[in-house]
This record gives structure tokens, C-alpha cells and sequence, in this order.
């Protein structure tokens, strides 16, 4: 796993660093690696049990080697250090090896980072098109927006960069490249992903203190990053880095149009073909507060709203990520899919399934069982075109209104009679209705009943 | 964002070098059109041929009725490519590239780099291209790449703040691996690996006197700064001459 990357590290399992036992390795990057590890007796009350710790070689045995990498762990260090964001990976603390005994971690620096499931890149190899992708553009886009909003550039974004939580929500990693904006630009080191790489800084030029970039690089990055989770292909064509890095070349320099794939939704074509904009000028008019905006209705995400979690646990992954492809890939009607049943620690959110621009009923909590979803109204559930068979004889448990918000439409009023009038207990209600669930709402219900007919009303 | 930079013959200042894009076309001859290289020689043909970026390297069409063009890697030790004439599009692989017409019994020659060849970073495995990268890539065999170590030989043997060595010392130098270097090698290569590693030309590129020590510098810290040259890398300078102070 750590053979070929460079600057791997190799730590024996079950080494001590502080309170720290390092276990199986996680993942190695161009500059590190990173190992789980566990927390034993002692350390900072707040540090949790388990945490991911990145070794990067800064070692002094070689002492006129690898000086890059010391800055390179600088600047990880500090960002996290200063900035603590709900998208950003978490840092619990930094140590450094001091074992003259083994001479090859000796002087390596710890970083105590808060441990995720997996990357968006283990996800994208294992299902192609995720049905969570626009959820967890949205939450990338926040990411972002909490960096640039704190006056940094991240420099290297890309799916292996961004990490997926036990509860599936999505936090930035990798700083290793970010950069603090000095006015209009900052200074990152010359490394780049070419794939991810806008063309002006392809072959940038260089100074001494590395290559001058701008937070629309990021955005750049954010726009293939989304054609590739959506799509499954690169926004720009060719079958080499090569090739597309060309691509991007004659993109720029105006000989040559963007093709996206037919396969981008809609609703993100624009917002992919904005991130992509030929040169720096024409994307800095989308700043990253935009963008986000435009990502999270895009998704129809709710700010709140959480996403499936990544995996599950062995053994059933398998299964379970057959059922979660299979659920996301069947959005477009009423879907009736036993969603919780493979669950097997707290609760998992089925609320995603939930199609843009639609409310949706569903006969578990936490929008999990059987799923019925609307676009418009409909004055019977029970019969006509859309039936929701299921509420003829089970309670509905949770609900989303994941709609888009337009003039009239603010939330979504549900009654017990048919064409939208108040039956039963709705009568002794003053607003003679229900309930009603306002826009990017979700949540439990009482339980205890089914509605007959739903309207969208201009406000709950 | 060029790809390729042809050198026309006796270029003297890099303002006539012609950069050409990815893609993009090249004609030479000796009626080439405006935006071409012409070769003003009554044996070479009106529209002699075509040069065309693509991706870190370029292709050559020999337009020629029964010319066959050579083109020598003069890094290479004969290292060559022929390119019959009627060929269209053959591509040439070499970083550096003399372009050598027989015309009449003069061997006419100018110059084409491809300074984008893409190198894997040292040690690492290849991937399938989401790995962060440097945004540079030298060839550790090549000459330019000697020069770069001799400069960078002073820091990373002695303290870090030595003073660099001058074009005579760097000559000297290489001399042992490379009987025929000669300062004005020593120059070539320094303005190649500025041009190909995109150093920003400085405030002091104006003015004539420091231009190259600044050069110079900036090279080196660089070189040092993101590990371009290391002391294993040293090894490519052979052994210090004896009685060298150090």
C-alpha cells in the first residue's frame, strides 16, 4: 500500500508516538501516509479515541534531502492550526518523532487528524456516479467556501483530497499545497494534479517563492471535480492526462469549445461550464459564495441535511453498496425499497433518495422504508395518476420537502381528506390542516398517520 | 501554454525563437508564410514542410518531393530519426531536436525543444494521473541537468549560503564528463532550463550587467528549494576533481 509514493513512510503497527498506537495504514499521497490509530490511557480529553495520524517524513537523517517537504508540512500544519471548519478536516494535534533508534522516522511530524471512512475517490472506483454526488458536490463547495472565505487557497483539490465521515458528510483534507492569500494571490508550491490543474497554471511561470495561484484555481478544480462525480469522464476529452491537459491548452487559448457530457444533469451544466470558464477573469466573477448557493440547489440539498454514510461495516459492504446503488439509480417515481434494514449502528439517513425539486413521505424514520415523492400536488393519494399505496395501511414516519424555491412555493401543507380539506383531527386544528413542512425541511413525524392529499402553499 | 519552441538557425536572442502551442502549425521553407520560418536557401523547397505541436512533443510532415529530413537528438550520440519524404506527421521524440535539410548540398539545420517532456517523480510508481505532480520535470541525463548540479554542488556539499560557482568553475567543472563543454554551453544550458522550468524573467532581466547571476540564483534556489537536485544526484558530476578545496 505505502510501496511507490516517494515519500512514504513505513511505521511498524502497534508503534507508540505520544499517547498514540499506530494501526493498519490508510492511505499514502505523494507527500505521506496516513495510519489509523488508537488512543491509549492518557492524551487531551478532547482528542477522540481513534483518529487518523499522517506521518510526513521530515526527518533530519538526511539533512540536505527532502527540505520541500518540511515546508510542504508547514503549511498543512498551519492552515489546520487556524482554521477549524465543519468541511475542513480536523486537526487534534502535532507531534514529532523523537527516536533516534529508528532513524527513518526519526524527526517525522505527526498530524492528529480526525478519521474518515474513506475518500471520494474509493467511492468514485467502487460506483461510478455516486447517487449521493450532488450532495457531496454541495458540501465540497461549502468546504471551499469556508477556505476562501478564511483567505486561503487549497491548490490541490481532487477526489482523493476529499474525505467521506462515518456519517457520509464530507470534509476537505490535504493541505499540504494550501496557500494564505497575500491580496489577490498566494505562493503554493509547484506541485500541481494535472488533471485538476486550470490551463494558465499548467505551465506556470515561477518565481522564487514557487508559483503565483488564485482561489479560481480551486474552482477550476471544483468544476472537473463535479463533471467527473456526475458523469464518470473528464469535462475535458482524451484518453491521457496528456492528451486532456492539451485539451485544456486549446480550451483556453479560444481554439477550441467545451463539450460536457450529456450526462451532466441540468442543473449543474451551468455551474460546471462557470467553474471552467477559459481564464482566471472570467471565473473570478463565480466566487466560491456563489457557487455554493448554485451547488446546494443544485443538489437540493438542505444545509443541515446529512448524506449516506460511505460504507458500511464488514462484513455486508458488498450488499449494502449493491442496495444503495441499486435505490440511487431508481429516483425517478414512487420508489419502494427497504432502505434500513442492513443498518447496523445508529441511524442511517435515507432522506438523499429524495429526488430535486420534490416532497417526499416515507414509512421509517429518518427517511428510511418506502419512499413515496411528489413534484406538484396531488389531491388523492389513494387513487389517480401518483398512488401512494403504501399509506393505505401504514403511517407515514418521516418527510422531506426537497423542492426548489419559486414564487408560491415555500412548503408543502398535507391534510388528512382528499382534495386538500381537513379530516378527522384536522378539524379541531385552527389551521384545519395536518401539518405542513417548509422548504429543505426534513424530519420525524408522529407516526400515527397517513395523509390523503398534499398542496404546495406559498409559505407553512 | 506552448508546447514546442523552434529555434531558427543563427537565433541569437530568444525574441526570434518562434513558441508554438499544442496543436497549433508551423511551416517552413523558402517561401513560408508570414507567421512561418523561412529558410532562404534556393535548394529547399518553396513549402518545404510543417511542424505541429502535440501534447510535450511534436510532429514533422516532409513535404519534399525527394528530400529525406534527418532529425538528430544532438544529445543523443547519433541518435536520430529519418523522415522520408511525403511523411506526414511523424513524431519526433526527443527533447531536444536539430532539424537537419539537405539542400543542394549544404546540410541546412535549425533547432526544436520540447521542453514539456513529463518525468515521474523520483521514486514514485506510475499512476493513473490524479497523483500531485512537480510542476517541473528534468531529465537527469541530460546536460542541462549537469549544469543545474554543478551549480547547486557548492550548497549542497558545503553550507547552504556558498556563492555559486561562475560559468568558468562550472566548466571546468563538467569538463572530466564532458571533453567538449565550453562556456558558451554552459550559457546555452542555463537560459534553456530557465526557459523550461518558467522562471519568471526578473526586474533586473532589463538591465544587461547581474542578468544572469540573477538567473543563476533563482535557479538554484529553486533547484534546492523543491529537491531538484539532491546530493545522490551529485553523482551525474562524477568525483571531485582531486585537491578541489572543499
Amino acid at each position: 500500500m505505502t510501496a511507490g509514493h516517494p515519500h512514504a513512510v513505513p511505521v511498524p503497527a502497534g508503534y507508540r508516538v505520544g499517547s498514540w498506537e499506530v494501526r493498519e495504514p490508510l492511505a499514502s499521497g505523494a507527500f505521506g501516509t496516513v495510519y489509523a490509530a488508537r488512543r491509549t490511557g492518557g492524551g487531551e480529553p478532547d482528542q477522540p479515541r481513534q483518529a487518523a495520524l499522517k506521518f510526513l517524513p521530515t526527518g533530519t537523517h538526511t539533512p540536505r534531502r527532502l527540505r520541500h517537504l518540511r515546508e510542504l508540512a508547514d503549511r498543512e500544519v498551519d492552515l489546520l492550526r487556524r482554521l477549524r471548519s465543519p468541511r475542513l478536516i480536523r486537526m487534534y494535534d502535532v507531534l514529532t518523532v523523537d527516536d533516534p533508534a529508528l532513524p527513518e522516522l526519526d524527526g517525522a511530524t505527526v498530524l492528529v487528524l480526525e478519521q474518515a471512512e474513506g475518500s471520494l475517490e474509493e467511492l468514485l472506483r467502487r460506483t461510478p456516479v455516486p447517487g449521493s454526488g450532488p450532495a457531496l458536490l454541495a458540501q465540497v463547495c461549502e468546504g471551499l467556501h469556508q477556505l476562501h472565505h478564511a483567505g486561503w487557497v487549497h491548490g490541490d483539490l481532487k477526489p482523493g483530497n476529499v474525505l467521506l465521515m462515518k456519517d457520509g458528510s464530507v470534509r476537505l483534507a490535504d493541505f499540504n499545497m494550501a496557500a494564505e492569500l497575500e491580496g489577490t494571490h498566494a505562493y503554493s508550491p509547484a506541485f500541481s494534479t494535472p488533471d485538476y490543474t486550470p490551463p494558465e497554471l499548467l505551465w506556470p511561470e515561477l518565481g522564487e517563492r514557487g508559483r503565483q495561484i488564485r482561489p479560481t484555481a480551486d474552482i477550476w478544480a471544483f468544476g472537473v471535480l463535479a463533471h467527473l462525480v456526475l458523469t464518470d469522464s473528464y469535462p475535458l476529452p482524451g484518453g491521457s492526462t496528456d492528451a486532456r491537459c492539451d485539451a485544456a491548452v486549446r480550451y483556453a487559448r479560444g481554439t477550441e469549445e467545451l463539450r460536457l457530457s450529456p450526462r451532466l444533469p441540468e442543473a449543474w451544466r451551468e455551474i460546471v461550464t462557470d467553474c471552467l470558464a477559459r481564464s482566471h477573469d472570467l471565473r473570478a466573477a463565480h466566487d466560491s459564495a456563489s457557487l455554493l448557493r448554485r451547488a446546494e440547489q443544485a443538489a437540493g440539498e438542505a444545509r443541515s441535511a446529512r448524506l449516506p454514510r460511505l460504507r458500511p461495516r464488514r462484513p455486508r459492504r458488498s450488499a449494502w453498496v449493491a442496495t444503495l446503488a441499486g435505490t440511487l439509480a431508481a429516483t425517478a417515481a414512487a420508489v419502494a425499497v427497504t432502505y434500513a434494514t442492513l443498518r447496523d449502528d445508529g441511524p442511517t439517513y435515507g432522506y438523499h433518495r429524495c429526488p430535486a425539486g420534490s416532497v417526499c413521505f416515507f414509512s421509517e424514520e429518518f427517511g428510511n422504508g418506502e419512499m413515496c415523492d411528489w413534484a406538484d400536488d396531488d389531491p388523492d393519494w389513494l387513487s389517480g395518476d401518483e398512488t401512494c399505496a403504501w399509506t393505505r395501511d401504514r403511517p407515514v414516519r418521516s418527510i422531506f420537502n426537497n423542492g426548489v424555491e419559486a414564487p408560491g412555493r415555500g412548503g408543502v401543507a398535507y391534510y388528512r381528506g382528499t382534495d386538500f380539506t381537513a379530516a378527522g383531527i384536522d378539524r379541531t386544528r385552527m389551521e384545519q390542516r395536518t401539518g405542513c413542512t417548509s422548504m429543505r425541511q426534513q424530519g420525524n413525524l408522529a407516526g400515527t398517520y397517513a395523509p390523503r392529499s398534499h398542496e404546495w402553499v406559498p409559505n407553512c | 501554454m506552448y508546447s514546442v519552441i523552434v529555434v531558427p538557425p543563427s537565433c541569437e536572442r530568444p525574441g526570434s525563437q518562434i513558441r508554438i502551442a499544442a496543436g497549433e502549425r508551423l511551416a517552413f521553407g523558402r517561401a513560408a508564410p508570414e507567421s512561418g520560418l523561412t529558410v532562404a536557401h534556393p535548394g529547399v523547397p518553396r513549402n518545404a514542410g510543417e511542424i505541429t505541436a502535440h501534447q510535450s512533443f511534436w510532429l514533422l510532415s516532409n513535404h519534399s518531393a525527394d528530400q529525406t529530413y534527418v532529425v538528430e537528438n544532438p544529445e543523443g550520440a547519433g541518435e536520430h530519426v529519418k523522415v522520408s519524404p511525403g511523411r506526414l506527421d511523424a513524431p519526433i521524440p526527443f527533447e531536444f531536436s536539430r532539424v537537419v535539410l539537405p539542400a543542394a548540398g549544404d546540410l541546412l539545420r535549425f533547432d526544436v525543444w520540447a521542453p514539456r517532456h513529463r518525468y515521474r517523480p523520483r521514486g514514485a510508481v506510475p499512476s493513473p494521473g490524479a497523483a500531485t505532480a512537480p510542476a517541473f520535470a528534468l531529465d537527469r541525463t541530460t546536460r542541462y541537468y549537469a549544469v543545474l548540479a554543478a551549480l547547486c554542488e557548492p550548497r549542497l556539499r558545503a553550507e547552504p549560503h556558498a556563492p555559486l560557482p561562475t560559468v568558468g568553475q562550472v566548466t571546468e567543472r563538467l569538463r572530466p564528463n564532458w571533453p567538449t563543454v565550453s562556456r558558451s554551453a554552459v550559457h546555452w544550458n542555463i537560459d534553456y532550463l530557465a526557459v523550461k522550468l518558467g522562471l519568471r524573467p526578473g526586474p533586473e532581466a532589463a538591465d544587461a550587467g547581474p542578468r544572469l547571476n540573477g538567473k543563476k540564483e533563482t535557479l538554484v534556489s529553486l533547484a534546492l528549494r523543491f529537491d531538484l537536485v539532491g546530493e545522490d544526484d551529485l553523482i551525474v558530476l562524477g568525483p571531485l576533481p582531486s585537491g578541489a578545496a572543499r
